[in-house]
C-alpha cells in the first residue's frame, strides 16, 4: 500500500511537472506573440512612414499654383468676386411684400444707376 | 557533539560486557547532555530543512524566470494617447510646420546619406568610376580624392532617393555604407520663403521660423501650427507679382494681420526664393523686407499723427488747420504735393495727405508727447518676440536730437525709419479699439501680453477718417464694394546719399476692413514702381499700391469669411436685373 508520504511526493512531483510544462508552453506562446507584436509594430512604422510620405506628396499636389493651373485648364469658372456673395435675406421672395418693387423703379434713373454700379 | 550522541546508541546496542559500567556512564551522560543534544539535533534538522527550502525556492523562482520571456517589462501606459505614442513613433525627427488650417507647409522626408570607409576600399579607382556613373553630378577626381583619404569616414552624398540607393547597393562595394537621414521639404516652394526660412544639410534652421523655433521643432514631433493661411498667402503673392510686373517695380511686400489678436495671416516679401534650393548668402531674394526693411514710411505715418492729436485731447475732429501756404521750420520749407492751399479739417488733412496740415496738427501737441506716443506704439524698439530672427531695429533721432524739425518731418513719415511689421502692428492697435497686440506667427492658446495704447474713443474716431480717405481721397482705387476699406496712402522718396531721389519711391497703402467693424489690417508696399500709361505718368501710392491693395482685399475678404455689407435694396435690384 502506498504511504501518504509517497502519495504527497508523487502529487508534488506531478503538480511541479505540470506547472513547469505549463510555464514552458506559456513562454513559447508569449515568444510567438512578442514576435508577432514586433512585426506588427514594424509594419505600423512602415505604414506611418509611407503615410507621411504620401501626405507630403498630397500636399505637393495641392499647391495653389498647381490647382490654379488645373482649374484654368478644366473648369470654366472665374474667381469669385466679393459682390457675388449676398445675404440670404437679400434673396427676393415672390410673396414678400417688402421686396423691391422693380416694376415701379425699372426705368427710373435711380434703378439704372444701381445696375450700373453693380456691373462695374 | 553529535558523535557523542551516536556513540551512546552504539554502546547500548552492541557492548553487552560492560553494560553495567556503561549504563552508569550513560545515565551520567544522559543527565548531562541528552536535553542539550536533542535540541541541537532539532536545530540542525531545521537548518537543513530551511536550506533545502531555500534551494528549492531558488530553483522554483528560476524555473518561472526561465519560463517567462526575457527582458519583458510590463509598463502600463497612463492613458490611451500615451499608448498610441509608444506604438506609433513619428517617422521623422523634425516636426512638420502647418498653416492655421492644418495644411502641411514644411515637412521632412526620410532619406539616406551615402558614406564610405576608405580604409575598407579595395579598388578606389574602380569605386570612384562606378560612383561617378551612378551620380553624374559627382566628378571622378573628387570621388577618387575622397575615397583615398586616410580616414575611416567620408561623406559622399546626402539624401539619396530609393532608386539611387538600390543602384549603389547593386555596385557591390563593401566600403560603401548608408546612414538614415531626413530631408527638409518645403511643399509650396517660394510661397512661404520668408516665413519659414530654411535649414542646412544637417537640418539645422538657418533662417525664419526654422531658425527661431529650431529647438521646438527638434524637441517635439507634434506639428508646429502657424497663423499664416495658405490660400490667402498665395492670393496676396500672386497679386504682388502681378503688381511688380505691371509697374516694373523692384519688389513688393505685404502683411495681413488679424487686428484683434496680432496674428499674421500673411507675410510676403518679393523677390523671394525657393528654400528647397540652396541660395547664395547675400542674395537680394533672402532679404525679408517686411521685418528687416526699415524705410521712411511717408504719408501712412499721418495716420499715427492724427491719432496722436486726437488722443492728446488738444485736437478735435472738427478742428481746422491752416494749410494755405508752406511752412518753414529751422530753415526747412515744408509744402504739400498738390496742395489745397486752404484751411483743412483733421479729416481733410488725411484725405488730401497734407504735410502742412500734419505739421500744424503735431505742433499743437508738442514733440515730447509725440515721442512718448510713438514709443508707446512700439516704433522705437525691435520686435524682439516676433518669431523669426530677421528683425531690424527702427532708426530714429535720440531724445536730444528730436528737435522741432524732427517732430515736423516725423508727422508725415520722414526722419524715422521703421519696418512694415512695426507699422501694421501699431495700426492694428489704432483700429481695434486701442489695444496693442505684439505680432505673432505662432498659433497658440496662450495669449501674448497686450496693452492699451489709445482710448477706444480715438480708435472709433480714426475709422471714419480713414474710410473717407478711400471714399474721397488718395485711396479711392482701393475701394471694394461691400467691404468698406479704410486706409491711407504713402509715397516716400528713397533716401540716397544724404538726399532724396525724386523718381525712386517706396509706396505704401495701409488699410483696415471692414471700416465699421475692422477685423483685418493690410499693408501693401511697392518698391520703386514706374509710371505707366494707366497711371498717367504718376508714381504715387494711390496709383499702384492702393489699387493693388483693393484687388487683394476683394479676393481675400470672401476667403476670410467676411460678409459683404451691401445695401439690401441694391442687392435685390442687382439680382432682379440678372434674372
Amino acid at each position: 500500500m502506498i504511504s501518504t508520504k509517497t502519495a504527497v511526493t508523487a502529487l508534488w512531483f506531478t503538480v511541479t511537472s505540470f506547472i513547469i510544462f505549463g510555464c514552458f508552453i506559456l513562454k513559447n506562446q508569449v515568444h510567438e506573440l512578442e514576435t508577432e507584436l514586433k512585426k506588427i509594430n514594424q509594419n505600423i512604422s512602415t505604414d506611418v512612414r509611407n503615410i507621411h510620405v504620401l501626405k507630403a506628396e498630397w500636399g505637393r499636389l495641392n499647391t495653389p499654383e498647381r490647382l490654379r493651373k488645373l482649374a484654368f485648364e478644366h473648369i470654366a469658372l472665374d474667381k469669385i468676386r466679393a459682390e457675388q456673395i449676398i445675404n440670404y435675406s437679400a434673396l427676393p421672395f415672390e410673396n414678400e411684400s417688402s421686396s423691391v418693387d422693380l416694376a415701379s423703379t425699372k426705368g427710373s434713373s435711380e434703378y439704372k444707376k444701381l445696375i450700373k454700379t453693380h456691373r462695374d | 557533539m553529535l558523535q557523542v550522541g551516536f556513540s551512546k546508541r552504539k554502546n547500548n546496542s552492541y557492548d553487552f560486557k560492560n553494560q553495567r559500567s556503561m549504563s552508569l556512564q550513560n545515565s551520567l551522560f544522559e543527565e548531562t547532555y541528552s536535553a542539550g543534544a536533542l535540541e541541537i539535533c532539532r536545530k540542525r534538522v531545521n537548518i537543513a530543512i530551511a536550506l533545502f527550502f531555500a534551494v528549492y525556492a531558488v530553483i522554483a523562482v528560476r524555473v518561472f524566470m526561465v519560463c517567462l520571456p526575457h527582458g519583458i517589462e510590463i509598463k502600463l501606459p497612463e492613458d490611451e494617447t500615451q499608448q498610441r505614442e509608444i506604438l506609433i513613433k513619428a517617422p521623422i525627427s523634425r516636426a512638420d510646420i502647418v498653416d492655421r488650417n492644418g495644411v502641411v507647409i514644411a515637412t521632412s522626408l526620410p532619406t539616406v546619406d551615402l558614406y564610405a570607409n576608405p580604409k575598407k576600399i579595395q579598388d578606389a579607382k574602380d569605386a570612384a568610376e562606378k560612383l561617378s556613373f551612378v551620380f553624374p553630378d559627382m566628378k571622378y577626381d573628387d570621388l577618387y580624392a575622397k575615397l583615398t583619404k586616410k580616414t575611416s569616414f567620408v561623406m559622399l552624398k546626402h539624401d539619396l532617393s530609393p532608386a539611387k540607393q538600390s543602384e549603389v547597393n547593386a555596385l557591390g562595394i563593401p566600403a560603401l555604407e548608408f546612414l538614415t537621414s531626413e530631408k527638409r521639404v518645403y511643399l509650396h516652394d517660394n510661397l512661404f520663403a520668408h516665413v519659414l526660412g530654411y535649414t542646412n544639410v544637417d537640418n539645422v534652421g538657418q533662417a525664419g521660423i526654422e531658425k527661431f523655433m529650431h529647438k521646438r521643432l527638434t524637441e517635439s514631433t507634434k506639428p508646429l501650427e502657424l497663423t499664416v493661411d495658405l490660400g490667402i498667402q498665395d492670393t496676396i503673392r500672386q497679386e504682388l507679382l502681378a503688381a511688380i510686373e505691371k509697374f516694373s517695380a523692384e519688389g513688393a511686400s505685404a502683411v495681413l494681420m488679424d487686428i484683434n489678436t496680432g496674428e499674421v495671416i500673411s507675410m510676403v516679401s518679393l523677390p523671394d526664393f525657393n528654400p528647397n534650393i540652396n541660395i547664395p548668402l547675400g542674395d537680394k531674394a533672402l532679404f525679408n523686407f517686411t521685418t528687416l526693411g526699415t524705410y521712411e514710411p511717408g504719408s501712412v505715418f499721418k495716420t499715427f499723427n492724427t491719432a496722436l492729436g486726437l488722443e492728446s485731447g488738444k485736437v478735435k475732429v472738427t478742428d481746422k488747420f491752416d494749410a494755405t501756404k508752406p511752412i518753414t521750420i529751422q530753415r526747412r520749407k515744408i509744402s504739400d504735393f498738390h496742395g489745397e492751399n486752404r484751411w483743412l479739417t483733421v479729416g481733410e488733412i488725411l484725405i488730401y495727405s497734407s504735410n502742412i496740415g500734419s505739421v500744424q496738427l503735431v505742433s499743437r501737441v508738442g514733440r515730447k508727447d509725440q515721442r512718448k506716443f510713438l514709443e508707446n506704439l512700439g516704433f522705437f524698439a525691435p520686435l524682439t518676440d516676433f518669431e523669426i530672427p530677421e528683425k531690424a531695429k527702427p532708426l530714429f533721432q535720440s531724445q536730444k536730437n528730436w528737435t522741432d524739425i524732427t517732430m515736423a518731418t516725423v508727422a508725415y513719415g520722414h526722419g524715422i525709419s521703421v519696418t512694415p511689421m512695426h507699422i501694421i502692428t501699431a495700426f492694428s492697435a489704432l483700429m481695434n479699439g486701442g489695444i496693442y497686440h505684439a505680432p505673432t506667427l505662432i498659433k497658440s492658446s496662450v495669449k501674448k501680453p497686450s496693452k492699451r495704447v489709445i482710448s477706444e474713443r480715438t480708435s472709433e474716431q480714426m475709422r471714419p477718417l480713414l474710410r473717407d480717405v478711400v471714399l474721397y481721397g488718395s485711396g479711392k482705387k482701393a475701394e471694394v464694394k461691400g467691404y468698406e476699406v479704410a486706409g491711407k496712402t504713402g509715397t516716400a522718396e528713397k533716401a540716397v546719399n544724404g538726399g532724396y531721389a525724386k523718381r525712386r519711391v517706396t509706396n505704401s497703402f495701409l488699410s483696415a476692413f471692414p471700416a465699421s467693424n475692422p477685423k483685418y489690417a493690410l499693408l501693401v508696399i511697392i518698391d520703386e514702381p514706374k509710371a505707366t500709361k494707366e497711371t498717367w505718368g504718376f508714381i504715387t501710392s494711390g496709383w499702384n499700391a492702393a489699387p493693388t491693395a483693393g484687388k487683394i482685399i476683394s479676393e481675400i475678404a470672401p476667403q476670410l469669411g467676411l460678409k459683404a455689407n451691401f445695401d439690401l435694396q441694391a442687392q435685390r435690384a442687382h439680382i432682379k436685373a440678372m434674372q
